[in-house]
Order: C-alpha cells, then structure tokens, then sequence
C-alpha cells in the first residue's frame, strides 16, 4: 500500500463516490484483503482503493484523477490469473471491472459480439449458443475469468491448438488510455486501418490501458466432435505420439497429456475411466464436418499405434466424451487428493523438444526432493507441470520457487518461452532475460512509452524489476477464494 | 559521400548499387540515393546504423510488389534491399513451424515446404515475387485467409533492425507464448515504418489431402450476397468465399455473369466432394445456378481479378466492410462510380469482407474531381459499418490529389506516438503510411 495521508485518503474516498456513486468505492482494510492477491497466492499487494466502475465515463473519470493525483491504477477482471499481474504492486487504485459485464451486441450475421470487459468468458458462449455459435477462445477458468482479463493475458485453452488464443479472435477494443483518453483500437471489420493497435494491446498485461468494449469473433459450432484416448506405458511415447499426429497430416482440435501422477489423482477424486497403470494417456479431440471424421479418427488411430500406444479408443457417445474431458478439467482439483498444496508452472516448447523437457523436469523436481505432475496442452508445446509439496515443511517452498526458475531455463534453452498463457506479471518479470536480449526489453520499453508515458497504468509488471511494496517470496500456500468455492482451478 | 565509403566497407561494393542501377528502385518518379544489399542480419544492422547517423531515410525492399501502396518517401534516401537474406533458418516438420529469412521470396519458401508435406496459409497476389518480410510488412492476405487468417494468426516471432540499428527479437518460435509484448503483431502490415523485418518464424499446416475451387454465377450481385450469408450460417467450412463482379470475373477467364461466386474447399476427397454438392442447396435458393469446377491454376488470379480488370487501372481501392454489406458496397460503389462517367471492376474476399474496386483510366477524359468525388463515396459507405478505404495503387499524379489513406482518428494519434517512440528520427519509410506517418 502507498503512503497516502488520512485526510488526502478522505477526499479522494469522497471523489471517488461521486463518480461511481458510494457503494462503488472499497477502502477499509478488511475490504480490500480480497484483492490482494489474484490465483498465484504467493504474492500479495494491497490496494488503497478498489473501485467498480458502471460505464466507460466512470473509467476515464477514474483514471483521469489518478493521473492528477500521480496515484497508480490497474484493472482488475474476476482475479483468476496466475502471474500477480492485476496486484496493486505499488498500492493505489484497483479498477474492478466486474460491474460492467453486459453482452452489448450479437450480429450473427457478421459473426461479432460486443461485450463488456467484466463478461464471464463462459458467460459468452452461453449467450449465443441457441444460435449455434460459440466463443473459440476457452481457458479452463472459462466458467469464472472475464473477457477483460483474457485481454490482457491473450488467454489460451485446450482448443486454441486448432482455433488460436485470444488475439485471433479479437477485431476492436475500446480503451480507455493510461492518460484518460478514450479511444477505439480496430473495429468491426476484419481488417484495421493502419498499426495493429488493437493486436498489440491484447497481451499488453493491463500496462497499456483499460478495455472497456471488445469486439470479438463468434464461431459456428463444429458439425461434429469426436474424443480418443490413448494409453501410453511410456511417457516418452506418449510425447512422440504429439509429433506423429503433426505427421500424419492432421492439427486436432486439442491435444492433452495427463500423466500417471495425475491420471491415478484424478482417478481417485472421479473415476472418469483413464488406466491407472497408464504412464500417460493423451486426450485427443477431432472437430469440424460429420463427413470424413472416422477416417480423421482412424489417422489418429494410427499415429498413436505407431507410436507405441497400448490402447487407443474413441468416446462412444457424449457421455462418456465429457467423462473423460471430466478428467482433465478437474486434474488440478484432484492434486488436493495428493498433496497438500502445488505451484502450477507455464512454460512452452518446440513440440518436438517435449520428450527431453519432460525427463528434464523430472530430473529438476527430484533433485529438489519434490514430486510433479503434468497436465497439458501437449499439441501447443504449452507445458503445465505441477510441483506439489507441503507448505507446512520448513524450505519447501522456498525449493518450489528454484526448481520453478530452473524448469523456465530449460524452457528457453530449448528454444521456448517462459509463459505460453499465464503471463509474465510479477511473478516472472526477473525471467525475461532467459528469453529477451537488453535490446529486445529496451524496444518494448519505448513501446510501452507510446501508450503509457507516465507508467501509472500497471506499474512493476512485466519487465524485470525491483518489487517494492509487494511481498514476494516464499510464504504460506492458501486458496484463492475463488478456487475455494471450486469455481476455478490452476491451469 | 562518406555514406557510401562506409556502405562499401560494410557489404562490399559489389553490393551498393548507385546511378543507372538504380532503375528497378525508383518509386512513383524518385530515385534513391544508392541501394544497398546487406548479406546478414549484422550487415543489415550495420547499414542501418550508418544511414541513421547521418539522419539518412530508409525504404525496406523486398520483391517491390508493393512498392506503390501509400505516398512515396517524401525524401530521397537509400533503398536497402533483402533480397540476399533468403534463407530457411529451420523447418522441423514435427513442430509445424519454420524460421526464414525476409528476403526469401514466398513461392520459394512455399515450394521448400511442400516437399515436406507442408505449407504456409498465405497465398497473396505476387507470390512468386513477393518476398516473406514484403508479405508481413504489406499485411498481404488472399483468397485463403478466409478459412485459414492472415499474418497476425501465423505470425510467432519476428527479428527486426530498429531505426538505431539494433537488432530486436519479439514472439519467439513456439507457437503459444504471451512473454512480453506482442511484438510480430507491431510489425505486420507497418511497410517498414517502425523496423526492418529481417528474419520470421511461421506457423504451418499439413497440406490437404485435395482442394477444389468451384463457380456459381447469379443474375445480381444482392443474390450472391445473400447466398455468401447463408453459407457462412451452414455447416460448411469453405477455405475461401470471393465474390466478383462480370469484369473481374472476365479477367479471370470466366464468362461474364453479373456475379460470379468462388468458393473453395479443401480437406480429405470425401469432404470436398460432399460440400461441393451442399454447396448448391445453400447457392440454388438465391438463384445460384449449378456449380461449375474450376481449375488450380485459378486460384492465382483470383487474388488480382479487379487489379487486373482493365490492364493498367487509374485507381485501386481497397475497402474494409462487414462481410454482410460486401455486396451492397460493391453494387453501391459501381452505381456512384458511374454517375460520374467511371467505369469499375469489383472482387471480394466476401467472408471476410475486403472488397476491392478498380476504376478503369479513361486517359485525356480522366477528371480527377471525378475521381476523388468518388473515393468520397465509396469512403462514406464503408464507414456506415465501422471500415473505411484507402487507395493501394495509383500512379503519383492521381494519389498527389488524393488522401491515399483513410483517416485513422483518434487511434491514428496513437500510432503516431508509437513511430515518434520507436523511430525518433522519422528515418524509416518516411511519409508513407497512415497518419502521415
């Protein structure tokens, strides 16, 4: 928290009520714990205001006095991120968008919505699934995190394999700039005029402004889906198998891998039919016409035959596709069964590079005296590994964070990179250098200048830092609310 | 000049260009100063550099193709040339991703690919002289990119030379990664104002089992337009969707039909076969007649079919509109055209809603307040949906009375804070793009 004054904390209280009227601003310290910290509990920052906004001209208004009051600002969406990028990091005023979560527009015949920042991503694909028409873009906190955060994350999911992350699926946005202006980046046409704005601003982590409209792409629904499980005994075979489908000509709709760690976790919390003895299984999903999806499934077939699969078998109807889909959405649930508490990592590779990285991230977490599981989008190279250990045991956690830092090193050794959803936020901001030259982070500081000269919008995130008030470091493991009322989980 | 002496001793002389050598570089009248052909990403650099020390402007070039889009360099200064960067870095079919450098021309870099069962969802106009970094910086796009997108859905890493003579990587080569800005996106379609593309990585794609490209000809343009609606409301999944009017569909060798619908698809044979054949029973209720094959070789000129309309055009526009109005904004723009004794041609990538018009010179009779009263026009229509228009080719005389670009509003303010911030001196491509950048 800043060191604003009683009196001055006051007033700005009061002016802050007068715009987004007196049940919109939170400043007692009770109130504002909930927003200390978002899905990665390990860091902790409090804010001196959250306040929620109704309308666009509550945002520029807030901003606005921000600016005259040299206080720093960042937005906030339904805090189920996992990097500490919407942490007040340097105290000041948490902007909560959850207020302003309406579906403003459907034009189905141009495949377009119009929605407000603090929409449920779920909420979306719901709104427009009478019509037949879904929202691509699918993180596995879809039914909590909002369209807003996804912006600033360029969230992913098990589908964007085939379908791509957020990004693609976004045409125009408006923002409210760091300095109170509002401004529309992109449109609704396909095409936008000039820089693409609108792309660079999804990804920017909330230090670029504040969106306040999203234009985003609607899809069709797929004539038809269909689910295979294949059953490895090796893991190594399990990652070959990822390389053998790219192969054989196909890009799934989504390729998972659940290890046996997590396969006999699951298993436990579930019962959703994957083998217990299995060293891995990959769960592979076929989308798109009713004709030709068997003879699609059959190379599927194929492929994780030849690559030494002991069982392959497609979900005989939907029942069983969601039990076992079931399976992977809940994994991180089912570590509960295991471990007392896990730190999930987010790192991506050359899908080709996935038999090594494993090994690598075993050999890591061992050395550490710690165990992993894995559950991941394999078909991107985005990998997930789980380090479980017991925050309770003096230096675990401590030896969570290490090995943590050294499964990133090997990421970027191997030509990957530290982050394929989560975001760099706080708690990666000192790994840039594994991937970013001096010169490549001096560019994207000139960049960020053109959008937020002041750096009041999200200050301390993504560039490596000196993380002043935040209290950073090993501490003890807690729930996020929201993941305590199981409506999220850490993907 | 001591430019020269040091570009020499940076690439080698053979390798600086000056005097009547300069011929193919001359844009829209204006001869550069030397071109320079740098060898690696360090001589780039070193280029680079130099030419900013002594406050020297800068045209990226590639295969050229889009050499007239936007307002010359409204100073001389040196063409720096990519053409001797054309090397594939990597291509490991396992990761479907590919690393190559800008000055590869693409339909080398295609042909690379399909050897190994591969390729790159681009297919733009010039493909076969087209260079890869020409292809990002002009944000070229074809027939394809309904289905399949364009270069901000394939585009994962970027090595550019700034406007100081670094050399600054973005993205990376995995194909998800939000690590720091997204910096592929800041590059794609900036023609060369913000930094010198100098080396790509790609996402691919298998190469289809089949494709096929078919016709369906209709009495009115309005009826096309409303069949592309209820195709992209069925089941099908077409990879492309272009709609033409009779002169573009003639110049594609086509029989003139009011208007021609071309619609691909691709995948395995039974999947083709089976959506050719809906195709009609989505078509057949707007008038669509029965579909007609058309050959590979097709899809080449479908790209250009408008550009190509009239030989040599006096104006190329390009409109950005809600898909649901590209038939309207193609009958409107060619009713308001005529009014003023201008005769157009028109295609669309329909799906997506970029439709581009051609008006055809009409040499001593040519009336430019006719002409500019007609880009007007067809401005105004096409912000009715949020889009708007811009001029992608015209000789110098014609675009010198015109504003070539759209109007970016407020949005354009930003983008002129972000060339101020990343290329200080106004070096780079100077006087080209949007917002006077």
């Amino acid at each position: 928290m800043s060191s604003i004054s009683a009196p001055r904390k006051s007033a700005l209280r009061r002016e802050l009520q007068s715009i987004v009227g007196d049940d919109g601003v939170l400043c007692e310290p009770e109130e504002l714990l909930v927003y200390e910290s978002d899905g990665l509990t390990l860091f902790r920052a409090l804010a001196d205001f959250v306040v929620f906004p109704r309308s666009v001209e509550h945002v520029a208004a807030i901003v606005k006095l921000a600016n005259r009051e040299r206080i720093p600002f960042v937005a906030r969406g339904a805090g189920t991120g996992l990097s500490g990028g919407c942490l007040p990091a340097e105290g000041g005023l948490v902007i909560s968008l959850m207020r302003m979560n309406r579906v403003l527009e459907i034009d189905y015949d141009n495949h377009v919505a119009v929605v407000e920042p603090g929409l449920v991503n779920l909420h979306l694909s719901w709104a427009v699934g009478s019509r037949g028409y879904y929202y691509a873009p699918d993180p596995s906190s879809q039914q909590a995190c909002t369209i807003g955060g996804n912006i600033a994350n360029n969230s992913g999911g098990p589908h964007t394999l085939k379908y791509g992350v957020t990004v693609n699926h976004v045409l125009g946005l408006e923002v409210v700039m760091p300095d109170g202006e509002i401004v529309w980046l992109g449109g609704r046409t396909r095409d936008a005029l000039g820089y693409d704005v609108a792309g660079i601003f999804v990804g920017s982590e909330g230090t670029f402004g504040i969106a306040t409209k999203i234009v985003v792409r609607i899809m069709k629904k797929p004539q038809a889906v269909k689910t295979v499980l294949a059953v490895f005994d090796q893991v190594d075979h399990a990652s070959a198998a990822v390389s053998s489908i790219i192969a054989h000509g196909l890009v799934p709709a989504a390729v998972e891998m659940i290890d046996q760690l997590t396969i006999q976790a699951v298993e436990d919390a579930f019962g959703c039919g994957y083998p217990r003895d299995a060293a891995a299984v990959l769960l592979i999903e076929l989308d798109g016409l009713a004709v030709g999806m068997d003879a699609q499934a059959a190379r599927i077939v194929a492929a994780c035959r030849e690559a030494g699969a002991r069982e392959v078998r497609t979900a005989a109807d939907e029942a069983e596709r969601q039990l076992l889909w079931k399976g992977r959405k809940s994994a991180f649930g089912a570590y509960g069964r295991v471990s007392p508490a896990y730190m999930v990592m987010d790192g991506v590779i050359p899908r080709t590079r996935l038999p090594y990285v494993l090994s690598r991230v075993n050999e890591i977490v061992a050395a550490h005296g710690l165990r992993v599981g894995n559950v991941f989008h394999a078909g991107d190279g985005n990998l997930h590994p789980n380090i479980l250990y017991d925050p309770r045991k003096p230096g675990e956690e401590a030896r969570v964070v290490e090995a943590g830092a050294q499964i990133m090193k090997v990421c970027a050794e191997v030509g990957g990179s530290i982050s394929g959803e989560h975001g760099i936020g706080l708690e990666k901001s000192d790994f840039m250098p594994f991937i970013f030259s001096v010169a490549d982070l001096a560019f994207m500081q000139k960049l960020k200048a053109a959008f937020n000269p002041t750096g009041l919008c999200n200050p301390g995130k993504v560039f490596p830092t000196k993380k002043s008030c935040v209290e950073a470091g090993p501490q003890a493991y807690r729930p996020h609310a929201i993941e305590a009322q199981g409506l999220a989980q850490r993907f | 000049m001591p430019l020269l002496d040091k570009l020499h001793a940076v690439v080698g002389a053979a390798h600086v260009r000056t005097g009547v050598d300069l011929s193919p570089y001359v844009i829209d009248g204006r001869t550069p100063e030397a071109a320079v052909f740098p060898g690696t990403l360090d001589e780039v650099a070193a280029v680079v550099a130099a030419a900013a020390e002594v406050g020297m402007p800068l045209v990226p070039w590639g295969g050229g193709t889009a050499a007239a889009v936007g307002m010359p360099p409204a100073r001389a200064g040196l063409v720096l040339a990519l053409t001797r960067l054309r090397a594939i870095v990597e291509h490991e079919p396992g990761d479907l991703t590919v690393t190559a450098q800008a000055g590869l021309k693409l339909a080398e870099l295609q042909s690379a690919l399909r050897a190994r069962g591969q390729w790159l969802s681009l297919d733009p106009p010039d493909g076969d002289r087209a260079t890869l970094g020409g292809v990002l910086a002009a944000n070229a796009s074809g027939p394809r990119r309904h289905l399949y997108g364009t270069a901000r859905d394939l585009l994962i890493g970027v090595t550019v030379v700034t406007a100081d003579g670094s050399i600054v990587r973005g993205g990376g080569r995995v194909v998800k990664n939000v690590a720091g800005y997204d910096l592929p996106k800041l590059f794609i379609g900036s023609y060369g104002t913000l930094g010198v593309i100098v080396e790509a990585t790609l996402k691919l794609r298998p190469l289809p089992d089949h494709e096929q490209l078919v016709a369906v000809r209709f009495e009115r343009l309005k009826d096309a337009g409303a069949a592309v609606r209820a195709l992209l409301g069925s089941d099908l999944i077409p990879n492309a969707i272009d709609l033409l009017d009779a002169a573009s569909a003639a110049a594609i060798g086509l029989d003139g039909a009011p208007a021609t619908l071309v619609v691909g698809f691709d995948g395995l044979r039974e999947q083709v076969d089976w959506q050719v054949t809906q195709l009609a029973s989505v078509a057949g209720p707007y008038g669509g007649r029965a579909a007609t094959p058309l050959p590979p070789t097709a899809w080449g000129p479908l790209g250009r079919a408008a550009h190509d309309a009239f030989g040599t055009p006096v104006a190329v526009v390009t409109l950005s509109v809600l898909p649901s109005l590209v038939a309207d904004t193609m009958e409107q723009g060619a009713s308001s055209a005529r009014h003023r004794g201008l005769t157009t041609a028109w295609s669309a990538h329909a799906g997506v809603g970029l439709v581009t018009g051609a008006v055809r010179a009409e040499g001593e009779r040519q009336d430019p307040a006719a002409l500019a009263a007609v880009l007007a026009a067809w401005r105004a229509a096409a912000r009715v949906g949020g889009g708007h228009a811009s001029v992608t080719w015209a000789p110098l005389a014609v675009k010198s009375t015109l504003a070539v670009w759209d109007d970016a509003g407020a949005a354009g303010r930003i983008m002129q804070r972000i060339k101020a911030e990343l290329d200080p001196q106004n070096l780079l491509n100077p006087g080209r793009f949007v917002a006077g950048i």
